[in-house]
């Protein structure tokens, strides 16, 4: 399987990353939701998105919006991962079509069960 | 009616606690404490600005900023950071605790992208700091301090 | 650091108050937790508030719950939860029909996210005109605070929650989320000890008695389920830890399998199951149910039971 990880922070990509890696997902980068769009448009197979929300050039919500209306993509798994965690904020990420919604800071066990939720296995995941 | 211009110190501890525990997590705890940090210390620095306004500060030892930098891009601890590491992982933890800082206030409102320096940052006379977190980890200090604009009337 | 005798202290009333284990090379966490108290408490260090706990019976509740923050998740396992939905409550659903009632204990509550999480999908799946009450007991008096109050941290809640429940059932309240009132009002908290005698209680249509049994010993273990089976209805469900099992404990009980591909297992009382065994995850038809021949059980009574 393959995790698209869209975040402004090399820091936070590489968090991202290796938690997602040793659940068995391939990476594919992004700096922010433009570069993350023209990655998809170029044919990118991604199965997993993980999505900040504050980036320069195209911010983590219009990316959602923007995948969510493209057939192309009605597949690709949205997961915002952000520190925006005011209740209305988490209402309108949802009603904009993100699939779950995780708040920094995060554990990777946090990570590993929201993606239960989603369904995503890469592999088996020890106990 | 009262309006409150910063959060309650209690928040602000549980906020840099958690952050810790999740993304520091290396066996050694965070304590609370405060202890004077040295002039070559390393300041990260982010802003919040709409219904609530805030200058966020957190600083440590350039030994400290190393071993986040470390930690957080999964290097090798004893590993030389450029600065460029260290800038984007020292700009990754204020963003981290001042976005969660930020959310304990009446919103709406925007944080800045984060500024890292070496050296102290030193506010403009216009703001006044109304909350100060101090900490200890691996036996060194880490300092957040929150301020806000005067005529906002922070109390201290 | 802290002592050696005082971490076995605080070790110990761990283990008394919520049944949790806090082995050695905890002594960092223990430390970290229970500073910041000792701090608050007037105390140069955690040694000398540890002295304070043996006397101090609200620093002890203040301490159990700073030391069992973070232990739990939301819907934990996932399996029993998509059981409760998708196989329990449709039984329930019809053969409760003449009462739209429903009781369910959560046994071992501590900070309530078992007890929580079944309100939640109670809210979404009971029909309109239906009640439930979910009784959350514990042995632990700031555990059982914890519940009333509803309250959980940023972290607890990234554990297990879906966002759409997040947003649903919760509010912000400083830097913790809160549950809302009308789930809050599904919920009754009160004190048990389950080694002791139970204290009156209704009988229940469903019982979580989940990942505490391993905390008894046998002959505990064996009298804890006998007293469970008086307090459950006939065709009553209970739900243990994804491992446990009444097997070679307590022949009261007969097993069934439901859920998503049959992984979840719940216990039924083997009396109660003369009136009925139907395939999981099939509705019954309501009132009086048939008796059909049992793949599982040896010798089945042959009275007919209505549902309780």
């Amino acid at each position: 399987m393959h995790a698209l990880i869209i975040d402004d922070s090399r820091t936070m990509r590489s968090i991202l990353k290796r938690i997602v890696h040793e659940l068995g997902f391939e990476t594919t980068e992004a700096a922010n939701g433009q570069e993350a769009l023209d990655v998809l448009e170029a044919g990118l197979q991604a199965d997993l998105c993980l999505i900040d929300w504050n980036m320069p050039l195209m911010d983590g919500y219009t990316f959602v919006t923007r995948v969510r209306a493209d057939q192309r993509w009605r597949n690709l798994t949205l997961m915002m991962v952000t520190t925006e965690s005011e209740h209305s904020q988490i209402v309108r990420a949802l009603a904009a079509g993100a699939h779950e919604y995780v708040i920094k800071p995060f554990t990777a066990e946090a990570i590993v069960e929201k993606l239960e939720l989603l369904g995503l296995h890469a592999k088996e995941v020890p106990a | 009616m009262i309006t409150v211009d910063q959060p309650a110190v209690q928040d602000v501890y549980s906020v840099v606690e958690e952050v810790w525990n999740t993304f520091l997590g290396d066996g050694v705890p965070i304590l609370p404490g405060a202890r004077d940090l040295p002039d070559d210390a390393w300041y990260s620095a982010i802003t919040v600005t709409g219904e609530w306004e805030a200058l966020i500060l957190i600083a440590m030892p350039l030994a400290l900023a190393g071993r986040i930098t470390t930690t957080m891009l999964g290097l090798p601890e004893d590993d030389e950071c450029s600065t460029e590491d260290l800038t984007d992982a020292l700009g990754e933890l204020v963003n981290i605790v001042g976005g969660n800082i930020k959310s304990l206030m009446p919103g709406p409102s925007t944080l800045s992208l984060p500024l890292v320096a070496q050296g102290a940052v030193t506010t403009t006379s216009d703001l006044v700091e109304v909350c100060e977190v101090g900490v200890v980890w691996h036996d060194e200090p880490v300092l957040i301090t929150i301020s806000v604009p005067k005529l906002a009337g922070g109390a201290s | 650091m802290i002592s050696e005798t005082n971490f076995g202290y605080v070790a110990d009333l761990l283990r008394r108050e919520t049944a949790m284990l806090c082995e050695r090379g905890k002594e960092y966490l223990v430390e970290a937790r229970l500073l910041p108290l000792a701090r608050q408490a007037g105390d140069p260090d955690v040694d000398r508030y540890v002295d304070r706990l043996r006397t101090d019976g609200r620093e002890r509740a203040r301490a159990v719950d700073a030391l069992t923050i973070n232990e739990t998740s939301w819907f934990r396992d996932l399996a029993p939860y998509q059981a409760f939905t998708d196989n329990v409550l449709p039984q329930l659903l019809s053969s409760r029909a003449h009462t739209r009632h429903l009781d369910i204990w959560s046994a071992a509550c501590s900070s309530g996210q078992e007890a929580y999480s079944i309100a939640m999908l109670l809210d979404e799946a009971l029909p309109a005109g239906w009640t439930a009450r979910i009784h959350a007991t514990d042995v632990s008096p700031s555990m059982l605070e914890r519940v009333r109050t509803g309250r959980y941290s940023q972290v607890e809640m990234n554990r297990g929650m879906p966002a759409t429940r997040l947003v649903k059932y919760f509010q912000r309240v400083g830097s913790e989320w809160e549950i809302v009132p009308s789930l809050r009002s599904m919920v009754t908290v009160a004190p048990l000890n389950l080694a002791a005698p139970f204290p009156p209680m209704p009988t229940f249509d469903v019982v979580l008695l989940r990942n505490v049994l391993i905390y008894f010993d046998q002959t505990t273990k064996r009298d804890i389920l006998a007293r469970v089976s008086r307090t459950i209805s006939p065709d009553g469900f209970l739900f243990l830890g994804s491992t446990e099992t009444t097997l070679d404990l307590d022949d009261a009980w007969v097993r069934e399998t439901t859920g998503p591909a049959g992984r979840v297992v719940v216990h039924r009382p083997r009396a109660g199951m003369a009136a009925a065994t139907r395939p999981a995850g099939a509705a019954s038809s309501a009132g009086i149910a048939s008796p059909t021949t049992a793949s599982t059980a040896n010798q089945l009574p042959t009275t007919l039971r209505t549902g309780a």
